[in-house]
């Protein structure tokens, strides 16, 4: 059995007051709850801290822990866990304290705390009244990262998990866990997959909870995203901006042959419908235009140039603010 | 470590639960989910109680806001400017990260 150091992830001194100690909780309760702090370790660290102070808080667990403390046990030594002599009551087993702060879920504390305050009990989750009914195991969220590619066209991801699991001795341990997913075709930014019972464990694998993931799109190196909709910046040179054009351009589904309308303006926007995310409706894709100068051109040309130049010069001239 | 569990069921969540099986997700009384209505914490679809339907975005805010009323004593009004001031963080991380790349 790991020694734990409650002191220590409480953050006060050994000879604390109560106040103190429940002043501390609280602060750091606010920073290390999951919905609020988004590192991956927030989880643990919060039930650690959960698990700290249900300790320290009840005299008589604190009594108990502080005797085995007297050993000079330091944080993560093995230590022989004496059979506590007396039981203590299921209500102090965790859940929601009687200065209401949840402590987060008993069942969830170390294997450590599970002997120290007596096995009997312990994954019940306060006494009766304190619950409506039998909880569902609670959903996981996962956030996975894909790209447009497989948003586009679905895909196959594995990944690795740490979830819960209960173990014959009541108490519980975290397992890695291996997980094939089938992504599915047309994910946007913010859409929920969820994967049934892969969630934390409930009273029953029926009542597991869900694993949600959560698409977040990577950055793309062509095209950028709004929503359902794609822009590209697609570049053609002046004589195809004035004559139009057809030009070859990339989608996510292959080329596409896009037709550039005579006297097309740098900036203006080609709208490629339904070539965007999938979707009920699908989006569309977008080409931005750019009209690019040849950096060098030949002395013919430069004649040519000279002799538009004359042409045209009553069609378009160089203007400030336009 | 386990084998590689077989693919798992994917379905892009749309299910939409009524007030009771929101009851029976969450584990609490109809009285607290009524509340986060009340407070406009979770806006379901339909006029009265017994016709409310949540979708998966009210249902993950309610057990959010359960969580964080349970773990942090936080009472209902201070916890709809909790959720809010925590949708517009993750909103402007997604714009910076945007922004970033």
């Amino acid at each position: 059995m790991k020694f734990k150091d409650y002191y220590r992830v409480v953050g006060v001194a050994p000879d604390a007051s109560l106040d103190a100690i429940k002043n501390a909780y609280r602060t750091l309760a606010r920073k290390l709850h999951p919905d609020v702090n988004k590192q991956a370790d927030a989880e643990r660290r919060f039930t650690d801290l959960g698990e700290a102070y249900e300790a320290l808080k009840d005299p008589a667990k604190r009594a108990a822990y502080d005797q085995l403390r007297a050993g000079g046990w330091r944080e993560g030594q093995e230590v022989d866990v004496p059979t506590s002599s007396r039981s203590f009551h299921a209500d102090d087993a965790g859940g929601v304290g009687d200065d209401g702060f949840g402590a987060g879920d008993a069942a969830r504390f170390s294997a450590f705390f599970q002997s120290m305050f007596s096995g009997r009990g312990q994954g019940a989750r306060g006494g009766p009244g304190r619950q409506a009914f039998p909880r569902r195991g609670e959903d996981i969220h996962h956030p996975i990262t894909v790209s447009l590619e497989e948003a586009y066209h679905g895909g196959e991801r594995q990944f690795q998990l740490r979830v819960p699991q209960i173990v014959a001795s009541g108490g519980v341990v975290e397992v890695a866990r291996t997980l094939n997913a089938k992504l599915p075709k047309g994910m946007v930014a913010g859409t929920r997959i969820r994967l049934r019972g892969q969630g934390h464990p409930g009273p029953t694998t029926e009542e597991n909870g869900d694993l949600y993931l959560e698409v977040e799109l990577a950055a793309h190196a062509l095209y950028r995203v709004d929503g359902r909709d794609l822009a590209i910046d697609l570049t053609i040179a002046p004589w195809e901006a004035v004559l139009g054009a057809q030009v070859a351009v990339p989608t996510l589904d292959g080329q596409v042959t896009a037709t550039i309308p005579p006297g097309a303006q740098a900036g203006e926007k080609l709208r490629l419908k339904g070539r965007g995310l999938p979707g009920e409706p699908p989006g569309d894709q977008y080409l931005v235009l750019r009209i690019a100068v040849p950096p060098q051109v030949s002395e013919k040309s430069k004649d040519l140039y000279r002799a538009l130049a004359k042409e045209a010069a009553g069609e378009l001239q160089a203007q400030v603010g336009a | 470590m386990d084998d590689p569990l077989p693919i798992g069921e994917i379905v892009i969540a749309t299910r939409s639960y009524s007030l009771s099986q929101l009851c029976a997700v969450c584990g609490v009384h109809a009285e607290r989910l009524i509340a986060l209505v009340a407070t406009g914490i979770v806006e379901p679809t339909g006029t009265h109680p017994a016709a409310w339907r949540f979708d998966d975005a009210a249902m993950h805010r309610a057990q959010k806001a359960l969580r964080l009323h349970r773990d942090l004593l936080l009472d209902l009004h201070g916890l709809a400017l909790v959720l809010d001031l925590l949708d517009e963080i993750d909103r402007l991380r997604t714009r910076l990260a945007r922004a970033q790349s």
